[in-house]
């Protein structure tokens, strides 16, 4: 406990004698995290939109002739082994004529004279509704061509591939904005933490000379960098909220909220960002103060 | 027929040498031994070794050669992170004092007794108690760097014996101290021998080991020449050191 409370008070002592760089690394800290968590937050709002437009997404694979029962139970069995979906529809040329009427529903009659099979017969393919089907659609209307007999494969292609294109460029920018974050935290707080140690140097000389073990020396280092890490991870977790409100009340308005609901971080989520900063920056303090043990 | 055996030695320096590159030799073949709660004369003029063979005892410096054994740790053998174990049995005033400018003077003695983890209660007590036998108390609550060189001397030797040391290195702890304050410093000193303390005081002031029967031992050129008392300064027949020299 008395080992605790004098860790605590040279922490804050350390705090308190070199305020403006620890400010500064704070500052630092709390963008690399609000950019960061920005990124990941559109990131995952996207995976929701695409989520939440997909669910009527289907593929169609047009087909050159009816397939017996058989093939049917071969094209399924070739088609789960590519990926799970949510259900596999056979449309006959004459169930696809009887659709196209109903949908001409008055107009109907523009069909008198025409076969009943004039309309290839097709596979419907619902997709499982999983957060990155979108993503996973194209490589299966790529898989879904191989079939055989199969004439073409009907989806949203433009839009899907943009929004692939999108997606994938979202991973690059929050693996872009988590390597600042990491370089940043790690960098900023040895660097700030060094600072500290070069101008108490004769202070922890005398600290090991008197016998001072090297975790009491380390630790109030150690936290400060942790301290560092946690309040500014907060502030940038804050920051971010403050900026998700602001930018759902200003910039979208209320009826595209109530389509796609748009969401801030969940707490394993922001738990999970500030614990990996507050550690960041730990592991920064605990890089600088190896020399400590060579006093 | 127990009571008659020696007390065992706390320090014991067999062939000790110590090299500075690229070439100096500032200590060669020290060989002693100081008896647990022996009190010990150093001395020998500027330059003779004085001040590196106390940073040797205090693992302050590592030889380069020979066997050291202090407070039961072969120096030798000691790695970075059992060396706290040694420094708290040890009390070292550094001829340079070592204070920290820009905390009080309490801070600079509570510090050696905060790192045992000592409650805040008694170390206050002990550093008030301690201020008061040296003639400073006064100034508890000064910054040690607006002290005289010959306080912030007394503030060293305070902490260099607040944490109650097994041994206390004393490198010219009467340097900057007037006949008063000096008499002041050996009695405490005194005390801590008469309570179990073993002391090696390193200095060259003869008025120190004058008087009394406490052993001396001169070191010259970086050698060891004596290890007698002040009546016979060249008996070499005291303890260990003969039969090493």
């Amino acid at each position: 406990m008395r080992s605790l409370s004098t860790i605590l008070q040279h922490t804050g002592r350390n705090l308190l004698l070199t305020w403006k760089p620890q400010l500064m690394t704070f500052f630092a800290v709390m963008l690399s995290v609000l950019i960061f968590s920005f990124f990941y937050l559109t990131h995952a709002n996207a995976l929701h939109v695409g989520a939440e437009m997909g669910n009527d997404l289907r593929l169609v694979v047009y087909l050159d002739e009816n397939p017996p029962p058989a093939l049917q139970e071969e094209y399924r069995s070739r088609i789960l082994k590519f990926d799970r979906v949510e259900r596999i529809d056979f449309v006959s040329s004459q169930e696809a004529y009887a659709r196209f009427a109903k949908q001409l529903a008055n107009d109907s009659d523009v069909l008198s004279g025409v076969p009943a099979d004039f309309l290839p017969p097709s596979i419907e393919v619902y997709p499982l509704r999983s957060l990155d089907s979108l993503a996973r659609i194209k490589r299966f209307s790529d898989y879904l061509e191989t079939l055989p007999g199969a004439l073409k494969v009907q989806y949203g292609k433009e839009w899907i591939d943009h929004f692939h294109s999108f997606i994938q460029l979202m991973r690059i920018v929050i693996v872009l904005s988590g390597a600042l974050l990491i370089i940043t935290t790690t960098f900023m707080v040895a660097y700030t933490i060094r600072l500290n140690l070069f101008s108490r140097r004769k202070e922890l000389e005398l600290l090991r000379l008197v016998g001072a073990t090297t975790t009491y020396i380390r630790m109030p280092f150690l936290l400060e960098g942790a301290l560092i890490g946690f309040c500014g991870s907060t502030a940038g977790i804050v920051a971010l909220y403050l900026l998700f409100r602001w930018i759902k009340l200003q910039f979208v308005g209320p009826a595209l909220f109530s389509v796609v609901p748009f969401t801030f971080l969940s707490w394993p989520v922001t738990a999970c960002i500030m614990l990996a900063a507050t550690l960041l920056c730990a592991l920064g303090s605990f890089h600088s103060t190896r020399p400590i043990l060579h006093l | 027929m127990h009571q008659d055996l020696p007390p065992p030695p706390i320090i014991e320096l067999i062939k000790v040498s110590k090299f500075y590159p690229p070439d100096v030799e500032a200590l060669s073949d020290i060989s002693f031994s100081v008896a647990k709660g022996e009190m010990v004369y150093l001395t020998g003029i500027s330059g003779a070794g004085k001040t590196t063979l106390i940073q040797l005892i205090s693992r302050m410096e590592k030889e380069s050669k020979g066997v050291l054994d202090v407070a039961g740790f072969d120096l030798g053998k000691l790695n970075h992170r059992s060396i706290h174990l040694l420094r708290r049995k040890i009390g070292v005033a550094y001829q340079d004092f070592k204070l920290l400018p820009n905390r009080n003077v309490a801070d600079n003695i509570a510090i050696s007794m905060e790192v045992v983890h000592q409650k805040k209660s008694n170390i206050a007590e002990r550093v008030r108690t301690l201020l008061e036998q040296l003639n400073l108390g006064k100034k508890y609550a000064t910054l040690a760097g607006e002290l005289s060189r010959g306080e912030q001397q007394r503030v060293a030797i305070a902490r260099a014996v607040a944490h109650h040391p097994e041994i206390l290195l004393a490198d010219e702890p009467t340097g900057n101290l007037d006949a008063e304050n000096t008499a002041r410093v050996m009695s405490l000193f005194y005390q801590l021998n008469r309570q179990g303390c073993t002391l090696l005081i390193a200095t060259h002031d003869k008025s120190l080991y004058r008087v009394g029967n406490r052993r001396i031992m001169e070191l010259r050129g970086g050698r060891l020449l004596s290890a007698g008392t002040p009546f016979s300064t060249s008996n070499i027949a005291a303890p260990v050191v003969k039969a090493l020299s």
